[in-house]
């Protein structure tokens, strides 16, 4: 065994650390860090209202958090479920009929799917006040054909809040799925064509199996954002519609309340996990990876 | 343009002559983002890099924070040439709650906030002057002008002998309607209840629920939670009859001017720009009476340079310099003598002394009150009942 061997070998165990190293310093001073000073944060307490918080294992504040946000949780999965749901079913063709049938313009139409991307978050969902407004024309137009009552609106409702998380997701279940749809083989089209099967039954049984990963990319990208925000339901809803979003910029900018937020933002991020388990399971992570 | 003259003498109109608002809405809801999206820990850290901290007799240069639209570029210039004070003049304040946020890491470490002078609202005031301590007396050597100050501003129950602040504007909230949504004249509290479309009311928590106190009768000048409870009980009511539909900062001004709100609680400056353009839009101070605010110059105790900034003070409280200032922001002034100093301006400033709303009439100030401090306990109870209002809570 000659000394380049070694040498190589060495090179081969200490290189995967090296490679892995700017991510893991990513993660400890952007994920692990932040995630321990939030966990401290949610066990301090205030000696005074304004007096910077103490840490001293405060398990109050996450009971606080459960028991008296439980209909804001409640909402904000709920809502972010719907919005998902909205988002998989409108996306779902989109990007079928821009990975098959895009031919060339299929980049022109990926494209417009981003476009609204260049508009600021905030502008966009402020443009919906303008559209569902009571003098907007949607509203006049429901109005007129007798599905909204003649006081009806839309603007400050949960359908509001809904379709403006739908909105202001939808590129993040599109993409996904596109780019699951455009991997497959053709070819196993064809194959299943040659088998006698039917378009519906070849899309149910191939294209629809191998988009999975697609689908759940997509619907966590949605779903977990959706979750966790607030602009939506505080400039579309009212006071009956705000998430766990809202609770949270309140305990923090009004009530500066910081433990409670702390402990709010980690029973939503545990929350989260727990669906994200269950959903991974449902699904069937071997197909995931 | 005689026609809009005489549409401008009539009624609630006359609104039409005072000018943009501080509180202008998107600065408002953007910093509330930037406020949530880069959090108060890090705003600590990166904070106070501007540090004025040093140095106050060599360089000579102030730094103030305030709301938006609370200055004219001609009062920054006079400023400077007056006093040869070199100024930094920023406009980061968009929310009281949202900025103490903001400050509060700096101030509670006892480190720079890099600036000079604030402007706050008179509760925060009270916030800081009396609960975090967080702020220094101002100049008095530096501040001789203090004594153009108005009467009825002089002793404030948040600090007497305004040791620590001086007003820099006043305000009126009322009720700024749509009379085409609403069909008739707004009066009352209830009248803006009854109203048909989509109302709402301030996030601001003094000036919704102090207008509700009022409107049942209950004195706000010293409020406690137990005597403010049926305000409470009653706006619970409304909102959950739908009477009210939502809270918002100045959103309201273009919803309003639309016609997407029927009647909105409101401040006075804001609708004047809306009545420029749309003259259905009024605004008016409920029989039961309006609310009164002043926002406040404080100087914050982390910085050296008190003196200069009672000198930035000092200048505004030249009655020529205020009625400059009162000119362009069509605030109410708190200094005394600046109705003269606009008169002898002549052309539009002089026809601002008529409006109450910028030179209010002994009368009209009576149909005003101040939303009275709260001690730190009684103010959890308030903030905590108002956010279960909303819904956050």
């Amino acid at each position: 065994m000659n000394e380049r061997d070694e040498q190589g070998r060495k090179r081969a165990r200490y290189s995967p650390w090296i490679l892995l190293g700017p991510g893991m310093l990513f993660l400890f001073l952007f994920f692990f860090f932040p995630l321990y000073t939030l966990g401290r944060m949610s066990l301090s307490y205030r000696p005074s209202r304004f007096a910077n918080p103490k840490f001293g294992w405060e398990w109050d504040n996450f009971s606080h958090a459960f028991s008296q946000y439980g209909s804001q949780f409640t909402r904000s999965f709920v809502y972010a479920a719907l919005a998902t749901l909205l988002a998989l079913i409108i996306a779902y063709p989109l990007a079928y009929v821009i990975a098959f049938r895009g031919g060339r313009f299929r980049n022109i139409l990926l494209g417009l799917v981003v476009v609204p991307f260049f508009t600021n978050f905030l502008i966009r969902t402020l443009a919906w006040k303008t559209i569902l407004g009571d003098q907007g024309t949607v509203v006049g137009f429901l109005r007129d054909v007798g599905i909204l009552g003649p006081t009806g609106t839309l603007l400050r409702t949960p359908l509001a809040v809904i379709g403006g998380l739908t909105y202001n997701f939808l590129p993040f279940m599109v993409l996904p799925i596109y780019v699951a749809l455009e991997k497959i083989d053709p070819r196993l089209i064809d194959a299943a064509r040659d088998l006698y099967s039917n378009t519906w039954r070849a899309f149910r049984k191939v294209i629809v199996p191998l988009s999975m990963p697609g689908v759940f990319a997509g619907s966590l990208l949605v779903f977990i954002p959706a979750a966790g925000d607030f602009v939506n339901a505080y400039y579309l809803g009212n006071a009956q519609t705000s998430m766990i979003g809202n609770v949270v910029q309140d305990q923090f900018l009004v009530q500066t309340n910081y433990p409670v937020a702390a402990a709010l933002s980690f029973v939503f991020m545990a929350i989260v996990m727990v669906i994200v388990v269950i959903y991974a399971w449902i699904l069937g992570t071997e197909d995931i990876a | 343009m005689s026609n809009r003259d005489d549409r401008i003498r009539h009624d609630q109109a006359r609104l039409a002559r005072l000018g943009l608002s501080r509180r202008q809405f998107l600065g408002r809801s953007g910093a509330l983002l930037g406020g949530l999206a880069v959090g108060p820990a890090l705003l600590a850290a990166c904070g106070g890099s501007s540090g004025t901290g040093s140095s106050s007799g060599s360089d000579k240069s102030v730094s103030i924070s305030n709301w938006t639209s609370y200055i004219t570029d001609q009062s920054k210039k006079d400023f400077t040439k007056d006093t040869g004070i070199k100024l930094t003049y920023t406009e980061d304040i968009n929310d009281n709650e949202e900025y103490f946020a903001k400050i509060r890491p700096n101030l509670s470490r006892n480190q720079s906030i890099g600036r000079d002078g604030i402007v706050l609202t008179d509760w925060m005031a009270n916030r800081m002057i009396n609960q975090v301590k967080w702020v220094q007396p101002l100049d008095a050597a530096a501040f001789p002008n203090k004594a153009n100050l108005r009467g009825p501003l002089k002793a404030p129950g948040f600090d007497p002998t305004r040791k620590y602040s001086a007003p820099w504007a006043s305000g009126v909230t009322g009720i700024a309607y749509n009379i085409k949504t609403t069909g008739k004249e707004i009066r009352t509290v209830q009248d803006y209840l009854d109203a048909p479309g989509t109302k709402t009311a301030l996030t601001e928590m003094r000036d919704t629920v102090g207008l509700f106190m009022r409107s049942m009768g209950i004195d706000t000048a010293t409020p406690t939670y137990s005597k403010a409870q049926p305000a409470f009980d009653a706006l619970q009511k409304a909102v959950s009859d739908g009477k009210i539909k939502g809270f918002n900062g100045n959103e309201y001004v273009s919803d309003l001017g639309a016609g997407n709100l029927s009647a909105a609680f409101a401040w006075s400056g804001d609708v004047a720009q809306i009545t420029l353009d749309n003259p259905d839009v009024r605004f008016a101070v409920p029989e039961s009476g309006g609310m009164l605010w002043s926002d406040n110059f404080m100087i914050p105790k982390t910085t050296d340079k008190a003196n200069l900034a009672s000198d930035w003070i000092n200048f505004f409280y030249d009655p020529k310099n205020a009625a400059i200032l009162t000119a362009g922001i069509k605030y109410i002034s708190p200094v005394e003598g600046v109705d003269a100093e606009l008169t002898k301006m002549g052309g539009k400033a002089a026809a601002l002394v008529e409006n109450p709303l910028v030179v209010p009439t002994d009368e009209f100030l009576a149909t005003l009150a101040i939303f009275g401090p709260l001690d730190s306990a009684e103010e959890v109870k308030f903030d905590k009942r108002f956010s279960q209002i909303l819904g956050s809570g």
